[in-house]
């Protein structure tokens, strides 16, 4: 059974519609990569899954739960989608770390509030992550010492932390300059590497191509072209294959 | 007595319960324009149209005629229109009257700083908050609020200054704050009359005032100066 089944999402601001029908689904321990040029709609699309946005039709089904049904009118309670939002991980394009909170805080400050753990348990683990991606001499540091790199890596071990069942990162890269992006690719690769199931928006076609199990292109709200990496090598869509010589 | 040494106890005696009445008014009006502010910021940031609207023209006549006006309509009106001393007689009337003027008016200058101050922290703290599960409440108090400090400490600490020399204002209703004792030696007061230099004395008390304030927010940015917001 797929871990997450999305059905026929579709989300309009006014008479923009920046979603047209989106379906797809993900087994547990695939990298789906999501392509495509600003505007196609990939940013919204992640947005849906984490519930920060509500799709106006459509599915989104996660291990056999269905976390979002635009069909059913009663809007869930807070409770209730703090739950849902949990199935999620989301890692930000400008990584959005919380400046008055030292490295470890950042990692530990969701799993306290939500008490998912014991304190001691909770920072063991938040001290496992940090030094998984790399960051072991950092745990005290604040976020305005870091690389934008390094922040972004925080970011990544503080959404691990909550231990989401899938894993999204929108243009984890883009705020970064290119000596920088490698630090975090390597990050995300190595979670590839433990069956982390992910979710990528990103810019990084050799990155995807290399990572993913799955790729999907946007265009225009659709998905105009799935498969495998190797479509990135042999699309067949007129759009993709106009989308990949533009790199 | 004319002698400045044997003036000199009875002027800092006089001058010293005109300060206490100037603190009195400083003190109670940041203890009621600091919540009273958050009100009306929230009224004026309200999606509700009709109420931001109302809060927003409150807050435009408030800051857009002068405080002296303001504490001269507060205090006479009631009697004026409805023949009755509402803020009752003597110093305790003025007091009250003057509070209800100060608080009203620094809470509209405090409402716009802090609508900076909530509309200045990214969106995405809160959305970074909520993507971790935290509830509204826990990313208003464990996220947000302190970055909001952070940014309106500055400007506040510039309104809260410029709140002790307002004080003065009170005067023009005679309330007994420190330039009304001061002046009372030039008109006579005990036994010393034609003395201007109480009322110079009294620029003495204000500097040392808002020099320890000015020390004091300086100390609060600094300990808030270990993060970037």
């Amino acid at each position: 059974m797929a871990i997450l089944e999305v059905n026929n999402i579709r989300k309009s601001f006014g008479r923009n519609h920046v979603l047209r029908g989106i379906d797809f689904t993900l087994e547990q321990g695939e990298v789906l990569s999501i392509i495509g040029s600003s505007g196609s709609g990939k940013t919204t699309l992640l947005r849906c899954l984490n519930s920060l946005e509500f799709a106006d039709e459509g599915q989104i089904v996660v291990n056999g739960d269905t976390i979002f049904d635009a069909s059913i009118n009663k809007r869930p309670s807070e409770a209730e989608l703090r739950q849902k939002r949990l199935h999620f991980g989301l890692v930000f394009q400008n990584f959005n770390l919380f400046p008055q909170y030292s490295v470890l805080e950042n990692v530990t400050l969701a799993p306290k509030l939500l008490k998912k753990d014991s304190k001691e348990a909770i920072e063991k683990y938040a001290l496992e992550l940090i030094e998984s991606v790399g960051l072991k001499d950092k745990v005290n540091s604040y976020p305005c010492e870091l690389s934008g790199g390094q922040q972004q890596r925080v970011a990544i071990a503080r959404a691990l932390a909550m231990k989401p069942n899938i894993l999204c990162f929108d243009e984890p890269t883009s705020a970064l300059d290119p000596e920088l992006t490698g630090e975090v690719l390597k990050v995300i690769r190595s979670l590839a590497d433990k069956h982390m199931t992910m979710i990528i928006v990103t810019h990084e076609m050799m990155f995807a191509h290399d990572v993913s199990d799955k790729i999907i292109f946007m265009d225009g709200g659709v998905i105009a072209e799935h498969g495998g990496p190797e479509i990135l090598d042999n699309p067949t869509s007129e759009r993709l294959k106009a989308f990949l010589t533009s790199f | 007595m004319d002698s400045f040494t044997e003036q000199f106890p009875i002027v800092f005696q006089a001058l010293n319960v005109g300060f206490l009445q100037t603190l009195k008014l400083f003190g109670v009006t940041l203890l009621g324009a600091i919540p009273l502010g958050l009100l009306i910021s929230f009224g004026s940031m309200s999606k509700f149209k009709p109420l931001s609207s109302l809060v927003r023209i409150l807050v435009w006549i408030i800051r857009g005629t002068p405080l002296m006006l303001q504490l001269l309509i507060i205090f006479y009106f009631p009697g004026l229109v409805f023949g009755k001393q509402l803020w009752g007689g003597g110093e305790s009337g003025r007091f009250i009257a003057s509070a209800i003027a100060f608080i009203i008016n620094y809470a509209c200058y405090f409402s716009e700083i802090y609508r900076g101050g909530i509309q200045g922290v990214p969106h995405g703290q809160t959305e970074a908050g909520l993507v971790l599960g935290l509830s509204r409440s826990q990313i208003f108090f464990r996220v947000t609020l302190l970055q909001m400090i952070k940014r309106i400490v500055p400007p506040m600490s510039n309104e809260i200054i410029t709140l002790v020399k307002d004080t003065s204002l009170a005067r023009i209703i005679a309330l007994q704050e420190i330039i009304w004792a001061g002046q009372a030696f030039m008109k006579g007061s005990h036994g010393i009359s034609g003395a201007i230099w109480p009322l110079f004395f009294t620029g003495v008390y204000y500097l040392a005032f808002s020099g320890l304030l000015t020390l004091l927010f300086g100390w609060v940015e600094k300990k808030l100066s270990y993060f970037k917001a």
